[in-house]
């Protein structure tokens, strides 16, 4: 994957998703693989929050969640064109996690996931429980306008549509997000993950590189909750609730967390799981509980590992640019 | 009016307590977050709904406690204990896993309708307190609660083997090496204790599947806020947090829901070493 060059994949994958979208005439399943693509993205927000920073979110929920209601409320109250509300969505969301993420990325290991959780309940609570503007457990309506971007909403809305807008979303972020941790960026972070107090012995400030990336897991999420609100219409209590948190979770740790697709992975093979189960559907929990289990056990480094290793017929490691021009021999024996 | 309030307070401290020192105890042994937990409160209940209508209820509260100890010593034995090495956020998500199967299994055996189980003849009368009539069986939830409590805190005050888990949640690994095996009788406790709390919980609580997730919560904030360290800090939380959920639901109902949180966040951020004392 490594070596093949980034912009010959994304176009592969732009191709891919064009091609399901103009030949799959299914719309049941084509607004399966929209849900899908959605949660790959959701994953992969709670995915790079674990890669780079070695930290398990069990509220994630929170940024699906908020950035439905933030953009719903701005809608309803009028205060601006839709295409404004959802930059101001996201920039809200992203200056809101930057600062919860400058608090609370201090905190170690199970208590930051705690913290998490405490702080996703706490949004669950007040809008599940306010009435009036987010109409309380019953969720709101998020009234779209008839063109958004210039596109007219009976465009917008055929399944296939929907469905390239979430899958192009997908691919632009990962894509960006790749380029963004190839740089000094990603390498700064990488290194306070794995040691914070040596990265502080050579003069890296490690607090704002870790809220930054929190910040942009949380940014990554809440993009999949707007698309989430674009394609249902609709936002409830439900989407802030720590078990989606959890789902979420488990999808990237099915998937493997070491490579930032995949969590992506772990979305779309658990949404086509569940619909290949069919009447079994109704154990999928226990199903996939025992597959989380499987994998968390055996095989550490989730599918992504398992295919990496597949592909490459040895453990996927970061070669280094100096390391690739050995031969290939001397790095499959140093493991 | 106060006086109900005040009492549906106490008995649900109580229920929280006898939850929250199952996961307080495995926690101090293994650093396990056990998110199964209220799904293994949930089995016990059921487990217990099952053995009271084909027997009756005394028999269902032994019978119950001690299968779900049997389960508990089983799950510590053949998971948690070899899951020991790993990152403990790792377990985290195992214990994830295994809620989900949990919960599933319920939901196949009992089905996703409310149940319940009837008051037993022996407690189905009333008491008058200061003037308000309450149920005898919701006194004794909170006798059962005050008795886990204080029989909890001498045996491990008291006894060689309270000794014994005290050394193991300070220190695992020097405790192991001193030849001390803690860990059948622990995970025992948990069993017992997450049954306990479902069975007692039965009569006057409707079971269905969303119960584990009810009171999860809950008991993290419990235990969060009492501190890990200490089982007593858990108890005083127990009866706070019961106390905000009965008075505030009538009184504060949209402030009360968050207090919890906000004092647990407030304590993670201020003294996160209280809950997360090991690094890795």
């Amino acid at each position: 994957m490594k070596n093949q060059p980034l912009s010959l994949v994304t176009l592969v994958a732009l191709a891919a998703g064009v091609a399901v979208a103009s030949f799959v005439s299914s719309g049941t399943l084509l607004s399966l693989l929209t849900q899908a693509v959605i949660y790959a993205l959701f994953a992969s927000g709670v995915g790079l929050l674990l890669r780079q920073n070695g930290m398990v979110s069990f509220g994630h929920a929170l940024f699906f969640g908020s950035s439905g209601y933030g953009l719903g409320i701005l809608l309803q109250l009028k205060l601006m064109p839709a295409e404004a509300a959802i930059l101001v969505t996201l920039a809200g969301l992203a200056l809101a996690a930057f600062v919860i993420g400058l608090v609370i990325v201090r905190v170690p290991g199970v208590a930051f996931g705690m913290l998490t959780l405490a702080i996703g309940q706490m949004a669950f609570l007040t809008a599940s429980r306010s009435r009036g503007l987010t109409g309380g457990a019953d969720g709101m309506n998020i009234d779209w306008p008839s063109t958004l971007f210039g596109v007219a909403q009976s465009q917008l809305f055929k399944p296939g549509n929907m469905f390239l807008l979430c899958w192009v979303t997908l691919v632009v972020v990962l894509l960006a997000l790749t380029l963004l941790l190839r740089s000094r960026f990603g390498s700064i972070t990488e290194a306070v993950r794995d040691n914070e107090e040596r990265a502080r012995f050579i003069g890296i400030r490690t607090l704002v590189p870790r809220a930054t990336v929190y910040a942009l897991s949380g940014v990554v999420t809440g993009l999949a909750g707007l698309l989430s609100a674009l394609n249902t219409g609709f936002v409830s209590p439900e989407n802030l609730h720590w078990s989606l948190s959890g789902v979420a979770l488990m999808m990237v740790v099915v998937g493997g967390p070491k490579a930032l697709w995949g969590p992506a992975l772990g979305a779309i093979v658990y949404f086509l799981f569940k619909d290949i189960l069919g009447d079994l559907a109704n154990h999928w929990m226990a199903i996939f509980g025992v597959a989380l289990i499987s994998v968390i056990v055996f095989s550490p480094t989730g599918l992504a590992g398992l295919l990496g290793r597949l592909f490459q017929g040895r453990p996927q490691r970061s070669v280094p640019a100096a390391d690739a021009a050995r031969p290939v021999v001397a790095t499959g024996t140093a493991h | 009016m106060l006086t109900i309030n005040l009492f549906n307070g106490l008995v649900y401290g109580a229920l929280l307590i006898v939850m929250c020192s199952g996961l307080a105890l495995i926690y101090g042994l293994r650093r396990v977050v056990n998110f199964a937990h209220g799904s293994l409160y949930m089995l016990g209940a059921y487990l217990g709904y099952s053995i009271a209508t084909q027997s009756n209820f005394w028999v269902a509260l032994v019978a119950a406690p001690a299968i779900m100890a049997l389960f508990g010593v089983l799950l510590d034995r053949y998971g948690f204990r070899l899951l020991q090495d790993r990152d403990p956020l790792t377990v985290v998500l195992v214990t994830f896993g295994l809620l989900l199967v949990i919960e599933d299994f319920v939901q196949t055996v009992w089905g996703k309708s409310n149940l319940s189980v009837p008051t037993p003849e022996l407690l189905n009368f009333t008491v008058d307190l200061f003037g308000t009539p309450v149920p005898a069986y919701r006194i004794a939830v909170i006798v059962v609660g005050a008795a886990v409590a204080l029989g909890l805190s001498l045996w491990l005050r008291h006894s060689n083997y309270g000794l014994f888990v005290r050394a193991a949640s300070t220190d695992p690994t020097t405790t192991a090496m001193q030849g001390v095996n803690t860990d059948a009788l622990s995970a025992g406790v948990v069993g017992l204790g997450t049954a306990l709390a479902g069975l007692v919980a039965a009569p006057f609580l409707s079971l269905s599947p969303s119960m584990s997730s009810d009171v999860i919560i809950d008991s993290f904030v419990v235990v969060v806020v009492g501190g890990l360290g200490s089982l007593a800090g858990a108890f005083i939380a127990a009866m706070v947090l019961g106390m905000v959920q009965a008075l505030g639901a009538v009184y504060l109902p949209d402030l009360a829901m968050l207090l919890p949180f906000v004092l647990m966040v407030a304590i993670l951020i201020w003294k996160p070493a209280g809950f997360a004392g090991s690094r890795t």
